[in-house]
């Protein structure tokens, strides 16, 4: 009791002016505190790179093209890449569209089976279609290509149901379909190109997803650009180190891109900045 | 219910001359015995209205009485369960939406995001294969029209929502559609813009004598554009009338409280066709409708009611609202009834709050409505 009548002392003659003090000394807290993250967390994954640039040396990214298996791995990769990113958005943009257009409720549902991939770990995956593929499709790389298609899933539905939710959709498409438009213009020509910046994300992700995927393509026996990496490490490790590097430096890049690109194009037509899955909304000023 | 309702709206429709049907050679569209439910929900339970070539049909009512689904089934969006709709005596119900040759004008801003404004106005055109130069001048045109010329190149999102609009008349208009559909095309907008563009789209709609059907819950905008205005509830047209008549001869108890304002005062209903009300006896105008001979609610317009300043009267004003022309005068009867009553402002000076008045029912016959 008695503590409780000497706070309320001190706060009371203390009085107005601290209460600005406190405010500026809550936000100085909050700004050291957001810097002592934002170091940790680059600490943390800077440190590795860094290891991983020492170890590697300049010299042997000059070598890591003429090494062996190098240009076949990584075709093998970009091929995969440009399948499964090619059936993942000719499955996915009608069906979210239609999901959103016909069955919103069914939204809740699309986001619990879209998750899957994510949650069975791809070991069980990839045994799985082992034991059930034909023979033909077993001698096939792009049988990766069919399962990246589901793992991509997760990534391309949430980057394609966030640019639809910035769109009025149902007026959109309506007012292209009272203007004469078919099914087929209004995609194309109304709905697609104000997707752009969504399919865009999908497509990043979707590529980065096939480039760095190791378990499943390393168990059905192909040689892509991570298998190789990996498999290289045990003769020359410092050139696949450089290899790796090199890979997540062109990931990167092309990230950037596209979010610049991506931004640009949005702002042309009203959007915000693009990130991978948020889109966010346009807005009308005034009236 | 708004209460800026006031004899004028009604008189300057009539100036305006809106209850001409101007524009020939337009499209008649019927809607015959339209139903529609959604579950158990029945959103049109029988819709019938005629509309003439050229003419404009505000659709007014609450939200839920079904006027957009009414205009959803007109567009094509939606079918009817049972019912058809015929545009120049022909049934459309099988022709899908994007070739009812409808130009829409949505509630929310629709333009297509992407396009700037003259190719949004465009695109009803290009669906139609109409060539590049030609569809150019064209949406120019339009845009000039609705006085947008100089933000052709514009896209959406840097335009003002009137502007949006406008540009979405603009494109619905393109296309020279056999009948425009506005669904409450003004009710995302701020007044003042709302009313310019109200002016506007009816000024277009007449020079171009299209046939529209216009939905709003908006009874001013509906009384002020209007050829002719239809009052929903519950999915029934409960009077489609002229907006003078509407409002001098509201049909039912519905539509006299829904549009403009309306005084309830208790009455007794006599046998005879008369009521008794404020100590006197006066002709009831809707007889024989659902109500019953007993206690009944008077309807009186504000400006229908007399009053006198009079010591010892059977009212006291409480309070006075100066409305421009007139002033909105509120009186407390005996029985804890207060009433709204117009009177021309230069009169109302000597209506100060605390005044003993005499407030008396008009002569002509009145209508009346169960006690509520």
């Amino acid at each position: 009791m008695a503590s409780v009548t000497r706070a309320q002392g001190v706060a009371q003659s203390t009085g107005t002016p601290s209460r600005g003090d406190a405010r500026r000394q809550s936000i100085l807290v909050g700004t050291a505190w957001r810097w002592v993250v934002l170091i940790v967390a680059g600490v943390y994954f800077l440190i590795p790179l860094w290891s991983a640039l020492r170890f590697a040396g300049i010299k042997s990214f000059g070598s890591v093209i003429s090494e062996d298996g190098f240009t076949s791995s990584l075709d093998l990769s970009v091929r995969l890449a440009v399948v499964t990113t090619v059936i993942t958005i000719a499955l996915m943009l009608p069906t979210t569209v239609y999901v959103h257009l016909r069955l919103p409720k069914l939204r809740r549902l699309m986001e619990g089976i879209t998750i899957l991939p994510i949650v069975i770990p791809p070991v069980v995956l990839i045994v799985g279609v082992l034991q059930l593929a034909p023979g033909s499709l077993k001698s096939t790389p792009y049988l990766l290509a069919l399962i990246y298609v589901v793992l991509a899933m997760p990534f391309a539905y949430r980057a394609i149901d966030a640019g639809l939710r910035a769109l009025d959709l149902k007026t959109i498409v309506e007012a292209a379909g009272s203007l004469g438009a078919g099914w087929i213009n209004t995609l194309w020509r109304v709905v697609l190109p104000n997707l752009r910046t969504a399919v865009l994300s999908a497509v990043v992700l979707t590529v980065a997803l096939v480039l760095g995927e190791y378990t499943m393509a390393s168990l059905a026996l192909f040689q892509t650009f991570p298998v190789w990496i990996y498999v290289n490490s045990q003769t020359s490790g410092q050139v696949s180190v450089a290899a790796s590097l090199l890979a997540l430096f062109v990931t990167w890049l092309f990230l950037m891109a596209i979010t610049v690109i991506g931004t640009r194009q949005s702002r042309k037509t009203g959007g915000g900045t693009v990130t991978l899955f948020t889109v966010a909304r346009q807005e009308t000023r005034g009236n | 219910m708004t209460a800026d309702i006031t004899g004028n709206t009604t008189s300057n429709a009539a100036a305006d001359g809106t209850r001409q049907v101007t524009g020939s050679g337009g499209t008649s569209v019927v809607l015959q015995n339209l139903s529609r439910s959604f579950g158990a929900t029945r959103a049109l339970d029988g819709l019938s209205i005629e509309m003439a070539p050229g003419e404009l049909v505000a659709l007014l009512g609450p939200s839920g009485c079904g006027k957009t689904t009414a205009l959803r089934i007109v567009a094509g969006f939606e079918t009817a369960d049972s019912g058809s709709v015929l545009v120049d005596g022909k049934d459309i119900s099988s022709v899908p939406a994007a070739r009812r040759d409808m130009g829409m004008v949505f509630q929310s801003y629709s333009l297509f995001p992407n396009m700037s404004a003259q190719d949004n106005v465009g695109f009803g055109l290009r669906m139609r294969k109409v060539g590049t130069s030609v569809r150019r001048t064209k949406a120019t045109e339009l845009l000039e029209m609705v006085g947008l010329a100089p933000q052709a190149k514009q896209f959406p999102h840097q335009l003002s929502g009137g502007q949006q609009q406008r540009v979405a008349l603009a494109r619905a208009l393109a296309i020279e559609p056999r009948v425009l559909l506005l669904d409450e095309p003004l009710s995302a907008l701020d007044a003042k813009v709302r009313l310019q563009l109200r002016e506007q789209i009816r000024t277009l709609q007449q020079r171009l004598g299209t046939t529209t059907l216009f939905v709003t819950h908006d009874q001013e905008e509906a009384l002020s554009m209007a050829d002719r205005v239809g009052v929903m509830s519950n999915g029934q047209l409960e009077q489609i009338a002229a907006p003078d008549e509407l409002y001098d001869h509201p049909a039912t108890a519905f539509v006299a409280e829904f549009v403009g304002v309306m005084n309830r005062l208790p009455g007794e209903l006599q046998s005879g066709g008369t009521v008794t009300a404020l100590d006197a006896a006066v002709p009831v105008m809707n007889q024989g409708a659902d109500v019953g001979p007993g206690p009944v609610d008077v309807l009186v317009r504000p400006e229908g009611l007399t009053m006198a300043v009079i010591e010892n009267g059977n009212g006291i004003v409480t309070t006075r609202t100066f409305l421009g022309s007139v002033t909105r005068v509120g009186v407390l009867l005996s029985g804890d009834v207060t009433v709204q009553i117009d009177k021309p402002s230069s009169e109302a000076a000597a209506l100060a709050p605390g005044t003993s008045v005499h407030v008396a029912l008009p002569t002509d016959p009145v209508l009346v409505a169960p006690r509520k």
